[in-house]
C-alpha cells in the first residue's frame, strides 16, 4: 500500500468519523495528518532532468584486474531533496571499492562525481542504465526514472604469447609471410635446384652441382614464405564442455583461441573466428591489430550454449573458410565429431585440433575411487582411440592438460610442423 | 540519531495512550497497547518495516476511540503525532540503508528530523488551536466540511491517477 494512500485514508477516515460523530476532537485529529501529506505535496518532485556521465579508467581489461568507473551526475531540473542513484551494473561483475549506489540531495544546477571500482570473470558488459528515484524531503511521492547510457566494458581473456605456430596449409595468399608457401623463389629455406638463368644472383650458383654437370649451370630455388588464410573454431557446445557439478572447460578453450590468434595475426596471417555454440559467432578474417581487437571482442563475449541444431559439428560449412586453407579447431572433441573433421580434411583444409584434456580436466573434479579410476582409463582409451582416428586422417591433434600454462605445454607442439602420419600410412 | 529518535518515538506513543487509557482504569487495554508497543520496537531492530504501518493504522483507531470515550485529547494527540514521527522515521531508515558509506549520511538525517520535528509541531499547534477555539459544530460547518472531504478525495484520485 503506498503510504501517501494510507495517509490520506487515516486522514478522510478521521475526518468522516468526525462529522459522523459531530465530535470536533476526531477532525482535529486528523489536522497534523494534512499538514504531514500537504508538506509532502508541496515539495514533490515534478520530474527528474538529469544529466549522466560515465569514464571506465579503461574500456578494455583482463579477467579480475580493477576497473574504476567514474559517474558524474548532474542536475538540469529542479531541486532534488532526496535523490537515490544507481548505476546499474551487470551482475558478474563485482565492486571492489566504493558503491554504485549513493543517496544525496542534489540542488537545481549542481553535480555530483563519485567512483567505483568493479572486477569480473571474461565477458563482454554492456552499461545501458543508470537508476535514479526522487522522492519529497517525507519520502511520500516518489518520481523513477531510468536514464539511458551508452558504455561497453571488455573483459578479455589473458593473451599468452606464443613464439611461432607452425602451419602448412596448401594455399597460401600472395603476400609475404612466414609460412613456407610450397613454391620456389624467394625465401630461407632450401626447395630445390633448378637450371641457372640469367639474372640469377651468383650466390644462388649451386656450385657442387654445376660441376657435375659441366655443360650447365645449377642455381639453388628457395620456398617462398607468404600469409595464409586460418580459420579458428572455437567450440562452445555444452556437451564438449560441461563436465560434472557444471564445471566448464571452456574458458581454458577460450584461453587458447586467443592465444593462437594472436599468434597467427603476428604472423601476418589473415584470421578469422568462428565460435560454434548454440548459435554461429563469425568474425570475417582480416589481419592486423584490428582483427585482433575483433577477435577477442568476440572471445570475451563467447559463451557455452546447448542447441540442438548445432549439436554436432555438421553446420561447420567448408564454404565458410577460403579452399585448402589451414582450420583450427579448438575443442575437446567428441566422437562425432570425427566424420565432418575427417570431410574437412579430406575437402583439402589443412585442419589442426587443439584439444583442452577433457578427462584429466574432468578426474581433478571427482573424488579419488576405484569407480572412477576405473572410468577414467575406459574414457582416456576412448580418447586415445579418437585422437588416433584423427591423426591417421591426416588431421594434427595437439592435447593440453589444462593444469599446465597454455603457452608453456604447446610451446613445442606448437612449434613443430606437423608430420602427416596419413601420407605415411598410404 | 535515526533509530535513537524512531524509538523515543514509538517509546512516546505507546505511552501516551496507555497512560491516557491507564488514567480512566482501562489497564488491559494499557497493557496490550504496552506489549504492541514492545513488538514495534523489535520490528525495528528485525527491519520488518511493514510493522510500523500497522501500528500507525492501530495508534489511530485506538487514539480515536480514546476521544470517542472522552479521555483527555492530550495523550490521545500525543500518541498520534508521535506515531506518525514514527511511521515517517521507519520508512526514512529504509531508505537511507541504501545510502553509501561516503555518502553525507548524517547531514541528511539531520536535515529529514528537522523537517518533520517541526511538520508535527505544525499538526500538533493546529489540532490544538482547533481544540482551544472550539467552533459550534452546525449544519454549515458540516456541509462545508463535507464539499472540502470530496473535492480532497476527488483532487487525490486525479492525482494517484496520473
Amino acid at each position: 500500500m503506498s503510504r501517501a494512500l494510507l495517509l490520506s485514508t487515516l486522514f478522510y477516515g478521521l475526518l468522516l468519523a468526525g462529522l459522523v460523530a459531530l465530535r470536533s476532537e476526531l477532525i482535529a485529529f486528523a489536522l497534523p495528518f494534512v499538514v504531514y501529506l500537504f508538506s509532502a505535496m508541496w515539495r514533490a518532485p515534478e520530474s527528474i532532468d538529469l544529466r549522466v556521465e560515465r569514464k571506465f579508467s579503461t574500456e578494455r581489461t583482463t579477467p579480475d584486474s580493477e576497473i574504476i568507473v567514474k559517474m558524474t551526475v548532474m542536475n538540469q531540473g529542479a531541486d532534488l531533496e532526496e535523490l537515490l542513484i544507481e548505476d546499474k551494473i551487470p551482475s558478474t561483475l563485482t565492486v571492489r571499492l566504493g558503491s554504485p549506489r549513493h543517496l544525496l540531495r542534489l540542488p537545481k544546477g549542481s553535480s555530483f562525481t563519485f567512483e567505483y571500482t568493479v572486477s569480473g570473470p571474461r565477458g563482454s558488459y554492456p552499461f545501458e542504465a543508470f537508476h535514479a528515484e526522487a522522492t519529497d524531503m517525507l519520502g511520500l511521492i516518489q518520481r523513477k526514472q531510468i536514464i539511458p547510457t551508452s558504455g561497453q566494458l571488455f573483459v578479455f581473456p589473458n593473451v599468452q604469447r606464443l613464439k611461432n605456430v607452425a602451419i602448412r596449409p596448401r594455399r597460401t595468399r600472395v603476400y609475404a609471410g612466414t609460412i613456407p608457401a610450397r613454391v620456389g623463389g624467394v625465401g630461407t629455406e632450401f626447395f630445390g635446384v633448378r637450371d641457372y638463368q640469367p639474372g640469377d644472383p651468383t650466390r644462388t650458383i649451386n656450385w657442387r652441382a654445376s660441376a657435375r654437370h659441366s655443360e650447365n649451370l645449377y642455381s639453388n630455388e628457395f620456398q617462398q614464405e607468404r600469409v595464409a588464410d586460418v580459420g579458428i573454431v572455437l567450440d562452445g557446445r555444452e556437451t564438449a564442455n560441461v563436465f560434472h557439478g557444471g564445471r566448464s572447460i571452456f574458458d581454458h578453450s577460450v584461453l587458447a583461441a586467443a592465444a593462437l590468434a594472436d599468434a597467427f595475426l603476428h604472423q601476418g596471417n589473415r584470421v578469422g573466428l568462428l565460435v560454434y555454440s548454440n548459435y554461429l559467432g563469425w568474425t570475417l578474417p582480416g589481419y592486423g591489430k584490428v582483427q585482433r581487437e575483433r577477435i577477442l571482442q568476440s572471445l570475451a563475449r563467447a559463451q557455452v550454449g546447448e542447441s540442438s541444431v548445432f549439436a554436432g559439428l555438421q553446420h561447420l560449412s567448408p564454404r565458410m573458410f577460403p579452399a585448402e586453407s589451414q582450420i583450427v579447431l579448438v575443442s575437446t572433441l567428441v566422437q562425432d565429431d570425427l566424420d565432418i573433421l575427417i570431410q574437412l580434411r579430406a575437402r583439402g583444409y589443412q585442419v589442426m585440433a587443439v584439444s583442452p584434456d577433457p578427462v584429466s580436466f574432468e578426474v581433478g573434479l571427482l573424488p579419488v575411487m576405484e569407480d572412477v579410476t576405473l572410468a577414467t582409463r575406459v574414457v582416456r582409451m576412448e580418447r586415445n582411440l579418437l585422437i588416433r582416428r584423427l591423426q591417421r586422417a591426416g588431421i594434427q591433434v595437439i592435447e593440453w592438460d589444462v593444469s599446465r600454462p597454455f603457452d608453456q605445454a604447446m610451446r613445442s607442439a606448437l612449434m613443430r610442423p606437423h608430420l602427416d602420419i596419413s601420407r605415411r600410412v598410404s | 540519531m535515526t533509530f535513537f529518535t524512531l524509538m523515543i518515538s514509538i517509546v512516546l506513543s505507546v505511552g501516551s495512550l496507555a497512560w491516557g487509557y491507564a488514567g480512566i482504569g482501562l489497564i488491559p487495554l494499557a497493557r496490550w497497547l504496552i506489549f504492541c508497543g514492545i513488538i514495534w520496537l523489535v520490528s525495528q531492530w528485525r527491519r520488518w518495516w511493514w510493522v510500523s504501518s500497522v501500528m500507525l493504522i492501530v495508534v489511530v483507531l485506538v487514539a480515536g476511540l480514546g476521544l470517542w470515550v472522552e479521555i483527555s485529547p492530550g495523550w490521545m494527540f500525543s500518541g498520534g503525532i508521535f506515531a506518525l514521527l514514527a511511521w515517517d522515521l521507519t520508512d526514512f531508515r529504509r531508505r537511507t540503508q541504501f545510502a553509501a558509506i561516503d555518502d553525507d549520511q548524517r547531514g541528511i538525517e539531520r536535515r529529514h528530523i528537522a523537517r518533520v520535528t517541526l511538520i508535527a509541531l505544525a499538526g500538533l499547534a493546529l489540532s490544538s488551536i482547533a481544540m482551544f477555539t472550539r467552533i459550534q459544530f452546525t449544519f454549515e460547518w458540516a456541509v462545508l466540511l463535507v464539499i472540502v472531504i470530496l473535492l480532497g478525495l476527488t483532487q487525490l484520485v486525479g492525482w494517484f491517477k496520473k
